[in-house]
C-alpha cells in the first residue's frame, strides 16, 4: 500500500491527465457526434453517405491504430498539436462514430407523427430536429451514451502509446521502480472504476431528470 | 444500416425540396474533395507520397508479413471471442439466477471488469501474474486479459437477449413441466440468440480491434507486424497507413456479414419484435 | 445452434482470410545474406563436450536452440520480413551457439518483453537469452550470465544544430524521449532527474518524435543511434557513452555446467574471429573501423 502513497504525486497527475482525456474527448465526440447524425439523417443522400462513411471508418479501425496514425502523420500535413491536444482530437473522432451511431437510433425511436406535426407547423429541417427530434431522441439515449462514456475513459488508457502519461501509463512507470505490480495496478483499477462510477451517477440523474420532463 | 432512411425528419422532397437538395449534394462533394485534395497535397509536399516510400508496399513478402500477422491477429480474435462467449453466457445466466449467491458475483465481475480498461487487465497478466509463477505464453498473455474483458461485455448482451423475451415464453415453458434450465435451453436461449446476433457480431469487431493490443505484449499480430515491419524498412507512416486499411477491410467485412445477418433474421422472424440491441462497447 | 453456425460461419470467414496469405506463401528469395557463411565457419563442439545428461545433450537431441530475443532490435536481433530469418549480431551469436552444439545453426527465437526473461529461463521456456540483456549484479539472483559478449552504452542524439546539450546532465529541463521501458529511463533520472522523459513504444516512433521536435534529445543505445544518424543526416549524435552496459548471454540460474559450456564456446569464436566478422556484417556495417576488443569472460560482477 506505502507504494501508492510513495508515488501519489505521480500517480494523481496521471489521474488528472485521465480526467482531463476523458472530459475534452466526450466535450468534443459529443459535438461531432451531433454532426454526424445531422448528416446521417438528412435529406440529401450524398450527406447521409459521408456520415455513414465516418461511423464506418471509424467503427472499424483500432483506436491504437488511429493514435499512433495521427500522432505522427498529422505533423507531415502541417497539423501539428501538442500530443494531448491530439490525443484529445484522436479519441473525440472516434468516439464521435459511436455516439452518431447511438443517436441515429434515438432519432429514429422518434415516433414518425413527431416529425410530421413538426413540419405541419412549419418547422424547418433544422428547428425540427433541434426543438423537436433531438430533446425526444437524448432521453433515449442517455443510458447508450452512458455507457460509450464509460468506454471512452477505458480507452483514454490507449493515449500511453503515443507518450502521454495517463493513470494507466503513470501506473506503468511507478511499477517499473518499484515492481510491485499488485497494489500499483490494483490502485489504479480502482480509480478508473470510481471515475465509471460517477458518470453511472450522472446518467442515472440524468435519465430521471429527463423522465420527468417528459 | 446504410440502407436504412429516416423517414422522421422529412417528406417526399418537392420541386424547390429537390433543387436544395441538389445544392447540397455539390457543396457536400465539393467540400469532400477540397478536403481530400488539400491533405494529399500537404502530404505530397512532405515527401510522404514519393515512390521510393510506397513502393516496399507493392511488394509479396512484405504482404506475406503483414498477412501472417494478420493470420495471428484472427486466431487471437477467435480464441478470445469463443473463450469470453461461454464464459459471458455463464456470467449472464449466473446474473439472472434466482439465488443470490449467484447472482452477486456474477454481477459484481461484470460491472467491476466493464470499467477496468483492457489494457491495464494486459499489464496484471504481463506484469503481476509472473511475479506469483503464472508466466503464461506470450499467445495467452494477449488473449487471457482480452477474454476477461469482454466476457463482461458479452454477458451483458446475452442478458439483455434473455430478458428480451416474452415472459410468456418463460411461463408456458414451466407449465407444460419443464426444469427452469430446460425451459431456459430449450425455448428463451434459442430466441435470445437470434435477437443479439448483430450486437454479438459488432463486439466481435471491437473484440477484434483489442487484438492490437499485442502491440504492448509483442505477440506478432498485425500491429506488431506493423512496428517489426516498420522498424526494418524506417517507412513509419506508410506502414501504419497499410496496416489501418487492412484493419478497415477485414472489419468492414465482418459489419457487411452482421448486417447480412440481420437482414435475413428480420425476413425469417418477421412479425417477431425488433431485436434487443444492446449498444456495443467503444 | 444457430448461435452455433454463426460462429462457425465468423470462424471459417477468419480463416479463409488468413488462408489467402497461408496457402500462397511460398518462400520468396530475399537478399542473399553475408551472415550465414561466417556461421558457416563457426566451429562445432566436440562429442566428449556434450556430456550426458546436460543441458547441452537435451538441446542437442531436440536438434534447436530456443532463443529468447527481439524481433525488432535493428542491427542486433532484427527480423528482416522478406525473408522471415532474424538478423544482426544477437541473432548471429545464437545461430553460432546452436551450430556449436547441435552441428546445424537450427535457432528458435522466442519473442520475449523485456520484462518476462527471467521467468522464461526459470522456467525452461527458453535455453538462452540473446537480448541486449545487460548483466546486473540484481538479475544475476535469478539468472546465470556467460559473457560478458559485447559492452555498449547509452548515449544523446538530437537534430543538428541543437545546442547547449553535450552531456547527460544537459538534459535537466528538458523533454527527452526514451524507448518504452527500455534502460534509458533510469539513466535519464539518474543523471538528469528534472528531465520530462516522453517515451514512444518503438525505435523508429521515437526517431520520429525526435525529427517531428516532440522532444530535443533522444537516449538510446549508441550502436541503433549509430544506425539511425546514418540514414538520417538531420540526426546527430553528441556525446561519447555516458553508461557501460556489459550484455551477457542469460542461462537458466545453477546451471553451471551450462554456463561453463558456453563461456568455452564464446572463448573459441573470440579466438578463431567468428565473432569479430560476426561484428563486421551487423555493427560493423554502421560503425566504421575494426571490431573492438570483445570484454573479457567474467570480468563483470554477476557474470
Amino acid at each position: 500500500m506505502s507504494v501508492l502513497l510513495d508515488h501519489l504525486p505521480e500517480l494523481w497527475q496521471g489521474l488528472i491527465v485521465t480526467i482531463q482525456l476523458t472530459a475534452a474527448s466526450f466535450l468534443g465526440a459529443a459535438v461531432l457526434g451531433v454532426l454526424v447524425t445531422a448528416l446521417r439523417v438528412s435529406p440529401v443522400r450524398v450527406l447521409r453517405a459521408i456520415g455513414t462513411a465516418y461511423v464506418e471508418t471509424f467503427q472499424n479501425l483500432p483506436l491504437l491504430v488511429l493514435l499512433v496514425l495521427a500522432f505522427f502523420g498529422l505533423p507531415t500535413i502541417g497539423l501539428k498539436a501538442e500530443p494531448l491536444v491530439t490525443a484529445v482530437a484522436v479519441i473525440s473522432v472516434y468516439e464521435a462514430a459511436y455516439i452518431g451511431e447511438a443517436l441515429r437510433s434515438g432519432v429514429n425511436s422518434v415516433s414518425k407523427g413527431q416529425g410530421e406535426a413538426a413540419r405541419a407547423i412549419g418547422l424547418t429541417f433544422t428547428q425540427s430536429l433541434r426543438h423537436v427530434i433531438l430533446p425526444q431522441a437524448l432521453r433515449t439515449v442517455v443510458q447508450p451514451l452512458g455507457n460509450i462514456a464509460i468506454a471512452l475513459t477505458m480507452n483514454t488508457a490507449l493515449a500511453g502509446a503515443v507518450s502521454i502519461v495517463d493513470l494507466t501509463a503513470a501506473a506503468q512507470r511507478v511499477n517499473l521502480v518499484e515492481a510491485q505490480p499488485i497494489p500499483i495496478f490494483v490502485g489504479a483499477g480502482v480509480a478508473y472504476a470510481l471515475i465509471a462510477a460517477c458518470v453511472g451517477f450522472v446518467t442515472g440523474r440524468l435519465e430521471r431528470w429527463l423522465v420527468i420532463l417528459r | 444500416m446504410s440502407g436504412v432512411t429516416s423517414t422522421v425528419l422529412f417528406d417526399e422532397p418537392g420541386p424547390r425540396a429537390r433543387r436544395r437538395i441538389r445544392v447540397a449534394t455539390v457543396l457536400g462533394v465539393l467540400a469532400v474533395i477540397a478536403l481530400a485534395v488539400l491533405a494529399v497535397r500537404q502530404f505530397a509536399a512532405n515527401g510522404q507520397l514519393d515512390q521510393a516510400r510506397w513502393q516496399p508496399y507493392g511488394t509479396w513478402p512484405m504482404w506475406r508479413y503483414l498477412l501472417t500477422g494478420l493470420w495471428s491477429t484472427a486466431l487471437a480474435a477467435v480464441v478470445s471471442a469463443a473463450l469470453s462467449m461461454a464464459l459471458g453466457l455463464v456470467l449472464a445466466l449466473g446474473r439472472l439466477s434466482p439465488r443470490r449467491w449467484v447472482r452477486g458475483p456474477a454481477a459484481s465481475y461484470v460491472e467491476v471488469v466493464r470499467t477496468v480498461p483492457a489494457l491495464l487487465l494486459v499489464y496484471v497478466v504481463l506484469f503481476a501474474l509472473p511475479r506469483y509463477g503464472l508466466d503464461l505464453p506470450l499467445f495467452w498473455k494477449l488473449v487471457v486479459p482480452l477474454t476477461l474483458s469482454n466476457a463482461a461485455a458479452f454477458a451483458e448482451i446475452f442478458r439483455a437477449g434473455v430478458l428480451s423475451v416474452e415472459r410468456g415464453q418463460t411461463e408456458a415453458g414451466l407449465a407444460i413441466g419443464l426444469t427452469r434450465w430446460r425451459t431456459m435451453r430449450l425455448i428463451v436461449l434459442p430466441q435470445a440468440a437470434r435477437r443479439v446476433l448483430p450486437s454479438i457480431v459488432s463486439q466481435s469487431v471491437g473484440l477484434l480491434k483489442d487484438t492490437s493490443l499485442g502491440y504492448v505484449v509483442s505477440y506478432g499480430e498485425l500491429l506488431y507486424s506493423g512496428r517489426v515491419l516498420a522498424n526494418y524498412n524506417g517507412l513509419l507512416i506508410q506502414t501504419y497507413i497499410v496496416v489501418a486499411l487492412v484493419y478497415l477491410a477485414v472489419n468492414l467485412s465482418l459489419s457487411k456479414l452482421a448486417r447480412t445477418l440481420e437482414a435475413r433474421q428480420r425476413r425469417s422472424s418477421a412479425g417477431l419484435a425488433s431485436p434487443g440491441r444492446s449498444s456495443a462497447r467503444a | 445452434m444457430l448461435m452455433k453456425k454463426i460462429i462457425a460461419v465468423v470462424a471459417v470467414s477468419f480463416l479463409g482470410l488468413a488462408a489467402c496469405g497461408e496457402a500462397s506463401s511460398p518462400a520468396v528469395p530475399g537478399p542473399s545474406k553475408s551472415g550465414t557463411d561466417v556461421i558457416g565457419q563457426a566451429p562445432v563442439a566436440a562429442a566428449s563436450d556434450i556430456l550426458p545428461g546436460s543441458t547441452m545433450e537435451k538441446i542437442k537431441q531436440r536438434g534447436e536452440l530456443i532463443v529468447g530475443g527481439s524481433l525488432d532490435a535493428p542491427l542486433l536481433s532484427q527480423q528482416n520480413p522478406a525473408t522471415g530469418e532474424v538478423e544482426g549480431f544477437d541473432a548471429a551469436l545464437g545461430k553460432a551457439l546452436a551450430k556449436y552444439i547441435i552441428g546445424r545453426p537450427k535457432v528458435k527465437i522466442v519473442n520475449s518483453a523485456s520484462e518476462t526473461r527471467e521467468a522464461l529461463l526459470s522456467n525452461g521456456t527458453v535455453d538462452v537469452v540473446f537480448q541486449t540483456y545487460t548483466i546486473t549484479e540484481e538479475r544475476a539472483r535469478q539468472v546465470a550470465f556467460a559473457g560478458p559478449y559485447y559492452t555498449s552504452g547509452l548515449t544523446i542524439a538530437v537534430k543538428k544544430g541543437t545546442s547547449g546539450i553535450a552531456k547527460p546532465e544537459d538534459l535537466n529541463g528538458k523533454k527527452v524521449i526514451a524507448g518504452a521501458n527500455t534502460p534509458a529511463i533510469p539513466a535519464i533520472k539518474k543523471l538528469a532527474p528534472q528531465a520530462e522523459i516522453i517515451t514512444f513504444g518503438s525505435d523508429p516512433e521515437c526517431l520520429q518524435a525526435l525529427t517531428q521536435d516532440r522532444g530535443v534529445a533522444y537516449v538510446q543505445d549508441e550502436t541503433l543511434l549509430i544506425a539511425a544518424a546514418k540514414k538520417d543526416p538531420s540526426i546527430s549524435i553528441v556525446t561519447k557513452p555516458f553508461t557501460v552496459d556489459p550484455y551477457g548471454i542469460g542461462l537458466k540460474h545453477g546451471d553451471d555446467q551450462f554456463k561453463t559450456f558456453v563461456n568455452a564456446w564464446l572463448g573459441k569464436i573470440q579466438a578463431a574471429g567468428v565473432w569479430q566478422r560476426i561484428w563486421k556484417d551487423s555493427i560493423g556495417t554502421v560503425v566504421t573501423g575494426d571490431a573492438p576488443q570483445p570484454p573479457r569472460i567474467g570480468s563483470v560482477p554477476g557474470s
